[in-house]
């Protein structure tokens, strides 16, 4: 008997989410088997991970607003990748452009907050960070649309001249370096939560961060522009193909340079919104936010809902498996790392049949002509 | 004095070997793949995997050979998960290489915390690893004036790295498999059309191409005496090696010398102020670089390569189809 590999032009949708339901579950089930062995009961411990520990727990409003942390700068940035993936422009680096995002925005706060209202230092910080981290990303795109150069490999290898930078100030003690604290002997970051910080909404004793607010309004209006505008079209034909945008007249490389100063500047926003939330650097300033919103983004299918929904599943295993740590010291929190392995693991099985159908070859003549 | 001086000079050529031909491995490895037309941004987490389980099984059979060879398996398993995913099943290459990396590094602390809780096996107590890893003095050629000991006086690993390497370049080069490999890599489906089969070639060099990058992490987590702490045995070394891969012009012999020029920025970093003490006068400055410009520079060096190699496009050894998936179907 001979099979044949078949594309799909497409696939009901109760089909494509009983598969993807089916990848995450079995997913689980391995990492569940694995626990099993190491003789910790699989549903307390996902239990635990799930709920982060928060029910019957007096103090799950902190354990909320710590998640939100998490949640926030992974979902922005990987809404912001999207974009640029949307084009097949592999930006894979968030990373660097968060780094450079949260460098100029913590310059910024560190500079003007004895002089400027703190409104206005924020609004100038979220600007700061979104040129930095654009114009970052935008240079991976001049090169691309100039010269050909591979981005893929550029991103990455800016990735990591960025985090050496971040490195190096946070290092460096000198007169010049404003980034440090003074007061102290070795060399620590200045921390200026005190001073600048986005400002809560208080419902009870939930401190909901505008933030979120924010994050959740640049959401809709992502899901707008892509879909509403003539951008949105743009991007969505040069994704397609780039001969086709060509031959319709649009300006290519325009597009892709503009899409991709776009999704870099999201990138440097989203880590404007952590600067100012958590009121320092760090040398792990990133917590691989940039890849991990590379995968998300993925998972998602680039669709803007969906990547809320992924964002906050991800970031829940991811804080929820430091939580669980602290009851089953036997699990370490990479297992998390791990389930988000197996997951996308085996959703990138799943996608297979999604994407492509098996087909029985008959005997004597082929089912599709060009077989 | 003037014997101290050479003494420094070479201590810093031996530094620069055993500190960076883990490097030729995950390079060599990666160019192997990559000459398959696969882009496999999973070095690091497959190094990662490599090492910590060549470490441990190593150990506990008291054998380097062992050690190697669990990890070479270990690799090539990780190979075999991105050849399936990429190859048979048609996974993004970027998001199944980005997601093998954060696979691996999460067995990597999992599988080492757990041994750890336990009780962690300390290199030196076995014989065998201690001893296959001692270095192995070359006659004649370490007699050489201050390059011998430096360059010819190392630990097995070294030797089977640049022996991997140059039979790598032959192969790729000189063979006819090799041959028939860089045409898949340029254009599977002319590969196809005559003849070669284009799934079994990729299969077969992801997977030993990812064997090889195991071995370089076995490798850094021997030259780190195997303590296990909070900072991964890899750290960075995988991406320094996707770098290499393209500083090298995807060419495995002058991968050999890319990790020279990648390891001596890497050791000035550590060695650069016994330098600078060693001569005040010509590199006295060498103490006021920041270490941390060392760490960059591998990956600043790269994009300008990249970049110069993008602009002159002739006598790049870059694959046309690389990161492309192929669909026989849609030949």
């Amino acid at each position: 008997m001979h099979f044949h590999i078949v594309k799909r032009d497409s696939c009901p949708f109760w089909k494509k989410l009983c598969l993807y339901l089916a990848a995450v579950a079995a997913a689980l089930v391995l990492g569940g088997l694995l626990l099993l062995v190491m003789g910790v009961d699989p549903i307390a411990y996902y239990q635990r991970m799930f709920t982060m520990g928060m029910v019957g727990n007096k103090i799950a409003y902190k354990t909320f607003e710590n998640y939100l942390k998490v949640f926030v700068p992974l979902v922005l940035t990987s809404v912001a990748l999207s974009l640029a993936f949307k084009m097949r422009f592999w930006n894979i680096g968030g990373e660097g452009q968060f780094i450079l995002g949260a460098v100029a925005a913590a310059a910024v706060a560190l500079k003007l907050k004895d002089s400027l209202p703190q409104g206005v230092v924020l609004i100038l910080m979220c600007l700061a960070g979104m040129a930095a981290a654009g114009v970052y990303g935008a240079l991976a795109a001049v090169l691309k649309v100039k010269f050909g150069t591979n981005e893929t490999l550029m991103t990455l290898m800016l990735n990591y001249v960025a985090l050496y930078f971040l490195i190096f100030l946070g290092e460096t003690q000198a007169e010049w370096n404003f980034f440090l604290d003074t007061s102290s002997a070795r060399p620590v970051f200045f921390n200026f939560g005190k001073e600048v910080a986005f400002p809560r909404i208080m419902i009870g004793k939930f401190g909901l961060n505008v933030c979120v607010l924010l994050t959740l309004l640049i959401g809709v209006l992502v899901y707008c522009y892509l879909k509403y505008s003539k951008h949105g079209y743009e991007i969505a034909v040069v994704g397609d193909s780039a001969g086709t945008a060509h031959y319709a007249g649009m300006k290519v490389n325009a597009i892709v340079l503009r899409t991709v100063f776009l999704s870099a500047c999201l990138i440097g926003l989203a880590a404007a919104f952590k600067v100012g939330t958590v009121g320092i650097l760090s040398t792990s300033f990133t917590d691989d936010v940039g890849w991990t919103g590379v995968i998300v983004a993925w998972l998602a299918q680039l669709n803007t809902g969906i990547i809320f929904v992924v964002s906050a599943l991800i970031s829940m295993l991811q804080h929820g498996s430091t939580v669980a740590a602290a009851t089953f010291a036997q699990v370490d929190s990479s297992f998390a790392d791990m389930l988000q392995g197996a997951i996308l693991f085996l959703v990138l099985a799943a996608d297979f049949f999604i994407r492509f159908q098996v087909v029985r070859a008959q005997k004597g003549g082929s089912v599709n002509g060009n077989g | 004095m003037e014997m101290d001086k050479l003494g420094v000079v070479t201590t810093f050529i031996h530094n620069i070997v055993v500190y960076n031909i883990p490097l030729l491995y995950g390079t060599v490895g990666e160019i192997m793949v990559e000459k398959s037309g696969s882009l496999n941004l999973g070095v690091e987490g497959i190094m990662a995997v490599g090492a910590i389980f060549g470490y441990i099984v190593g150990c506990y059979a008291n054998s380097l050979g062992i050690g190697i060879l669990t990890a070479f398996l270990m690799g090539a398993l990780c190979g075999l998960l991105f050849a399936a995913l990429t190859v048979s099943l048609q996974a993004n290459q970027n998001i199944t290489g980005l997601t093998l990396t954060t696979f691996g590094l999460g067995v990597y602390f999992f599988v080492g915390n757990g041994v750890k809780a336990v009780s962690w096996p300390v290199m030196n107590d076995y014989e065998n690893i201690k001893n296959g890893f001692a270095d192995l003095t070359i006659p004649g050629l370490s007699q050489i004036p201050v390059l011998g000991r430096g360059l010819f006086d190392h630990n097995i690993m070294v030797y089977l790295g640049v022996v991997i390497a140059l039979v790598m370049w032959w192969y790729l080069s000189r063979s006819a498999p090799g041959l028939r490999l860089r045409a898949v890599g340029e254009n599977p489906g002319a590969a196809d059309s005559v003849g070669v089969n284009v799934k079994r070639y990729k299969y077969i060099h992801i997977c030993v191409g990812c064997g090889i990058m195991g071995i370089g992490g076995y490798y850094m987590g021997l030259n780190m005496s195997g303590s296990f702490n909070s900072s991964c045995w890899i750290n960075g070394y995988g991406w320094i090696a996707v770098a290499l891969v393209i500083f090298a012009n995807w060419n495995p012999a002058l991968a050999v010398l890319g990790t020279f020029v990648f390891g001596f920025f890497n050791t000035l970093r550590v060695s650069g102020s016994s330098l600078a003490a060693a001569f005040p006068e010509g590199l006295g400055w060498l103490a006021a670089v920041p270490t941390q410009l060392y760490q960059a520079l591998p990956f600043l060096i790269t994009a300008i390569v990249l970049v110069v190699s993008s602009i002159r496009q002739k006598g790049s050894g870059q694959p046309a189809a690389l990161g492309l998936n192929y669909f026989r179907e849609e030949r």
